[in-house]
């Protein structure tokens, strides 16, 4: 069985199609895998799908996918087994409509490829097969072959947004209506983007420095600026901040406050649980309450970004109902050229 | 000199068969990177680098320890770490089974912030709203639930069920 490859082989594209890697694509079916923390910012969907559409490209959700479970695994209310079953039934269904799936979310990207990882370990393959294996008597039926099996050779390839906006960013760039105008931006990874492995084939690539969205914003028209706490945790931490608030907000503080120490305009990131942490109004209140400085930068997802620049209507790359601190004032920088 | 000199295998024995992966935490050479780079250790007294060095001495107040609760399961030492396969957020949510196991680990007040989403994730296959409105259908939601039988998930579920009925009779 084939347990290593579902990541999709970025190399291999650019080596392929060294001068339109966005050709790979076409005709090519591809799928959003649902983040659950969507909900609270629509713009990180609705941002890159338009621009999928722009594109050219054949693009579905899929209505029978659930949560990645990422949450009940990491605070061990499920197990590897269950998890991996979870992820297993997520997966048949993407492989059944679709090619590649795409992930807004770090979280969701690393729970996938985990869940995968999982059933190299012999009892939990046999674990999870046995769970799959209830479902399909308690159903009966299959829908199509193969639903309730763990998946040999699936087709499906699962690839992050970042890594594939920036395989593409040539044809992205071409769809920009703004430019940043030099705003200065600082940039935050995410921890399970940062220190990822399940996604590298080579030792290189997963330790060398990850530079992926500060080239995007120079290509975009804006200065990437350093900072301290570059590649510190947002504070989330598998839900630190619900069990450890104070402690983890340390964290989510100790960022916010040296990205804005040099001066950055917003920060920019790939993954909706870090902009969550990062921008919820609740969090700056208490960090202005337990450490006594009202922090006011703005956080912006990467999706959002380019929906912005694409001109996209404010409602709906960055959502209004969203009270991230002056995110409107980006918003009409970048917007009143 | 060797930190781990009085070795007892009992609790890696234990930790071992249950998540084969974890034997290679025998590699450590005690070098503290993990813990310089580590956010939990910034902001609490959590050490991964005593925690592996008390399983390797076989000192189950590990299990018994908050500590192991604090980890952000980053996986930032696994990257830092110099040695290859040392996998210390895999070892916590290990011994954090354990804990939970021997009856060490959080009680169900620590777990109601879960309470909601474990609910959302049993009766609708998510844990926000779907924004969009693309609920999954029942029978999809039916599968999740059959594959969470038995897990913690469920009795975290049916404690709050339980806690809101004894609240409405109080009432
Ligand atoms: S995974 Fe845990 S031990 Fe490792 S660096 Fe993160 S918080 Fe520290
Ligand atoms: S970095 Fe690795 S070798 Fe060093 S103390 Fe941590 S686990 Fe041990």
């Amino acid at each position: 069985m084939n347990f290593n490859t579902l990541a999709l082989d970025l190399q291999a594209i650019e080596e392929e199609f060294p001068e339109s890697p966005l050709d790979y694509f076409k005709e090519k079916k591809l799928c959003l895998f649902r983040a659950c923390l969507e909900k609270y910012f629509p713009g990180v969907r609705w941002g890159f799908q338009d621009l999928l559409e722009e594109l050219q490209l054949e693009v579905t959700t899929c209505k029978n996918q659930s949560c990645c479970s990422g949450t009940f695994f990491q605070r061990n209310l499920i197990t590897r087994a269950q998890f991996s079953a979870i992820n297993e039934r997520n997966l048949s269904e993407m492989n059944q409509q679709a090619d590649i799936a795409f992930f807004s979310c770090n979280g969701c990207y690393n729970s996938l490829l985990r869940g995968r990882d999982f059933l190299k370990t012999p009892e939990v393959r046999i674990k999870t097969q046995e769970i799959l294996n209830t479902i399909h008597k308690k159903v009966g039926v299959e829908r199509y072959p193969g639903i309730y099996k763990i998946l040999e050779n699936p087709k499906i390839k699962l690839v992050h947004d970042l890594d594939f906006l920036y395989l593409i960013r040539n044809d992205v760039l071409n769809t920009l209506k703004f430019d940043l105008r030099d705003l200065k931006v600082a940039v935050h990874y995410g921890c399970h983007y940062l220190n990822l492995s399940r996604d590298k084939k080579t030792i290189e690539s997963y330790l060398g420095s990850k530079t992926k969205l500060e080239e995007l914003i120079e290509l975009f028209g804006g200065i990437p600026v350093d900072y301290q706490e570059r590649e510190s945790c947002c504070g989330w931490g598998a839900s630190q901040l619900l069990i450890n608030p104070r402690e983890a907000l340390k964290i989510t503080y100790t960022k916010l406050k040296s990205a804005e120490n040099v001066g950055a305009d917003f920060i920019l990131m790939p993954c909706p649980t870090c902009l969550y942490t990062l921008s919820k109004p609740e969090y700056r209140d208490n960090i202005k309450n337990w450490f006594g400085e009202k922090l006011e930068i703005p956080t912006i997802h990467l999706n959002e970004l380019i929906a912005i620049l694409r001109g996209c209507e404010e409602e709906r790359c960055i959502s209004l109902t969203r009270k991230t601190p002056r995110l409107g004032e980006i918003f009409d920088i970048i917007t009143q050229q | 000199m060797d930190e781990h000199t009085d070795w007892n295998w009992e609790l890696f024995d234990e930790i071992v068969e249950d998540v084969e992966e974890n034997k290679n935490i025998i590699q450590c050479i005690a070098c503290g990177k993990c813990v310089g780079d580590c956010p939990a250790a910034k902001v609490s007294n959590f050490n991964s680098r005593k925690i592996i060095k008390k399983v390797l001495r076989g000192d189950k107040s590990v299990l018994k320890d908050s500590d192991i609760w604090h980890c952000y399961l980053c996986e930032r030492c696994k990257r830092v770490c110099p040695k290859e396969n040392i996998n210390i957020p895999l070892l916590i949510i290990n011994l954090r089974n354990e804990s939970f196991k021997r009856g060490f680990g959080p009680r169900y007040n620590d777990l109601r912030k879960y309470v909601e989403m474990s609910e959302r994730f049993l009766t609708q296959g998510i844990i926000l709203e779907e924004p969009l409105g693309e609920d999954l259908p029942q029978e999809r939601i039916d599968e999740l639930d059959t594959i969470c039988d038995f897990a913690r998930i469920k009795y975290v579920f049916k404690a709050s069920n339980e806690k809101q009925k004894a609240k409405r009779k109080r009432n």
